[in-house]
């Protein structure tokens, strides 16, 4: 299917075509956009397509307790235990943990973005209340960006179907996403390009929430430890990449802004969907780097 | 109306000159050799037989048609001896994939013959041969197995233009991040491009990081062969194959990739004991069987939202 592009001027079509071509040639579809903060230039396609959001959902849940922090409702040294009984499944941070531990919410907001903890990332969202967050989604104006579920429910309906087996859970995404309720539009946490870099520009320019909660998420975002997406055409020590990684299952996004010394500043949102029958594809996380290496060098000044 | 069986009591009781004496020849009861004479003189139209004297005689009718429908019954028997000598003596066909050598496919025509077990060789698909062999159009096959529980394992490797380092690893093809190399394309002969063995390839291929996209399966194995040659992929086949189209090749590393084939009978047919050896050296097939991996152990985080 031949994707809907968009472009600010003329000679920005053919990067988001070579973009969109590289990942059709490995397997790989979904929503790209890129848009240089002062000037407004941007490429990209299929930008309003909504897919489920992943883990890329923490960041407008962190966004909203870090304003509540910064509003004085919610204390950010608040103790909240995790529990290894009950707690979220997850790879990293506290979902790892063995044993009971006891955490402050500002650092369960850190866990859920840096190390994309899943088990931070519910308890925070159990505190604040999955009704509140979408209601200051609404207030803020954030069309096209929806949270309708806790993280652990990816977990609980994949394990639910597939016993644990994660390549036949992924072989159902890939042949039937409405199989799985998280990625079932109806039901997902969802969200398109268009709506997340929007999102992360008003986060840069602090048009959204406190200035003091979108600092602090932008000095968050910035200590990302995932670099196989995004960054890794990037990084450097002149060129900074602060972003928030989500994979689940066929799903592999990132969104983030690229800024330099001299100045530039680039919100990117990759969200993709493969047919690859692997929890690790490293060609589509590289593919992921290369839109945002190319989208960086066409748009910066 | 079985005509014959008719035609048989009537040629019956006009030789013999009697009912009684035709029935005992024919091994039927009176009764229904009658029966048979009364409707076939309903189906002619007319008697066949005058019952008014003591001893019955042929009718007119009786006499005209004597001759041919003896030569009918005659032609009849002809065609049931023929079909039983036929059948006796029919050569079994062996189904084999159609990618073997000519000269080692003579020899096992040529040991079928040397032991008079003689039988023929058709080169089929895979697909067909289990199709065939369903339908027993052909009395042996060799099937398509997954190789861990196969008695034949045929080594698959790449055919190459330019020599590889051997075996190969799947992962190995994936491009190096600071290169410019392209992301090689697999290119499967028709003999591999069908059922399982494709989809575990295919598997096999993404879980090693590759696009599933670069196995190509086309329908000709000559465009495959050519496109390796080119230096446009790498083929999928077994080193014998490569040798003969002058391609350099590896082993794949993972015998679970190989090819695996049984020898299968069709129903009623037996596979002579000279056969699989021979078949197992004609496809190259090794001694071992790939030992069947362990199951890798579950971990739950796979099926959460990860990063």
């Amino acid at each position: 299917m031949t994707p809907v592009y968009r472009a600010s001027a003329a000679e920005l079509l053919s990067t988001a075509e070579s973009i969109a071509t590289a990942w059709q040639r490995i397997g790989t579809s979904g929503s790209f956009l890129a848009r240089e903060l002062h000037t407004g230039r941007e490429l990209g396609f299929d930008v309003h397509t909504a897919l489920p959001l992943a883990s890329v959902i923490k960041v407008p849940i962190a966004l909203v307790a870090l304003d509540r922090i910064a509003e004085g409702a919610l204390d950010p040294a608040l103790p909240v235990t995790i529990d290894p009984a009950d707690k979220s499944v997850g790879p990293t941070g506290v979902s790892a943990f063995r044993y009971p531990a006891i955490l402050a919410v500002a650092d369960l907001v850190h866990q859920m973005l840096t190390v994309s903890d899943n088990a931070s990332a519910d308890a925070v969202l159990d505190l604040l209340g999955l009704d509140t967050v979408e209601d200051r989604l609404r207030e803020w104006d954030c069309a096209g960006i929806t949270v309708r579920h806790r993280m652990n429910r990816m977990y609980e309906c994949a394990a639910g179907i597939a016993g644990e087996n994660s390549i036949l859970a992924l072989e159902l995404a890939i042949r039937e996403e409405s199989s799985l309720e998280p990625l079932d539009p109806a039901h997902a946490n969802l969200g398109s390009a268009a709506a997340l870099v929007e999102l992360l520009e008003r986060i840069w320019l602090d048009r959204v929430a406190h200035p003091e909660a979108t600092a602090e998420l932008r000095r968050i975002m910035g200590a990302q430890v995932f670099t196989q997406r995004l960054s890794a055409e990037l990084r450097a020590d002149a060129v900074r990449v602060s972003g928030k990684t989500g994979t689940f299952l066929h799903l592999r996004h990132e969104i983030g802004v690229v800024e330099t010394d001299s100045g530039d500043r680039i919100a990117v949102a990759a969200l993709t969907r493969s047919d690859r029958r692997a929890s690790i594809a490293p060609d589509v996380d590289l593919a992921i780097g290369a839109a945002a290496r190319s989208a960086f060098e066409a748009l910066r000044g | 109306m079985d005509l014959l069986a008719h035609l048989e009591a009537y040629v019956a009781v006009a030789e013999e000159g009697g009912f009684s004496a035709a029935a005992e020849r024919l091994g039927i009861a009176q009764p229904l050799l009658s029966r048979r004479i009364k409707n076939l003189e309903e189906y002619l139209g007319g008697a066949l037989f005058d019952r008014s004297r003591r001893r019955i005689a042929n009718t007119e009718l009786a006499t005209l048609l004597l001759p041919h429908a003896s030569d009918v019954l005659g032609r009849a028997e002809h065609i049931r001896t023929l079909a039983r000598t036929a059948l006796a003596t029919r050569t079994p066909v062996l189904g084999m994939p159609p990618d073997c050598a000519p000269a080692a496919l003579a020899r096992v025509l040529r040991t079928g013959a040397d032991r008079e077990d003689p039988l023929t060789i058709r080169e089929l698909p895979a697909p067909q041969r289990e199709a065939e062999l369903a339908e027993g159009g052909i009395a042996f096959a060799l099937l398509r197995v997954p190789p861990q529980r196969c008695r034949m394992r045929v080594p698959l490797g790449l055919g190459t233009a330019e020599p590889r380092a051997r075996p190969v690893h799947l992962d190995q093809l994936r491009p190096r991040r600071a290169s410019t190399e392209q992301v090689p394309r697999i290119l499967l002969t028709p003999e591999d491009a069908s059922g399982f063995a494709v989809e575990r390839l295919r598997k096999a291929v993404a879980q090693a990081g590759l696009a599933e996209q670069c196995v190509y399966t086309g329908d000709s194995t000559s465009t495959a062969v050519a496109e390796a040659l080119a230096g446009n992929g790498l083929l999928l086949c077994p080193e014998a194959f490569a040798r003969t189209h002058e391609l350099a090749w590896s082993p794949l590393a993972d015998p679970a990739l190989h090819r695996g084939y049984t020898l299968t009978a069709a129903r009623g047919s037996r596979v002579p004991g000279w056969l699989e050896p021979l078949l197992a050296t004609v496809i190259g097939a090794v001694g071992e069987t790939g030992a069947p991996r362990p199951e890798e152990p579950v971990d739950r985080a796979h099926l959460a939202a990860r990063g």
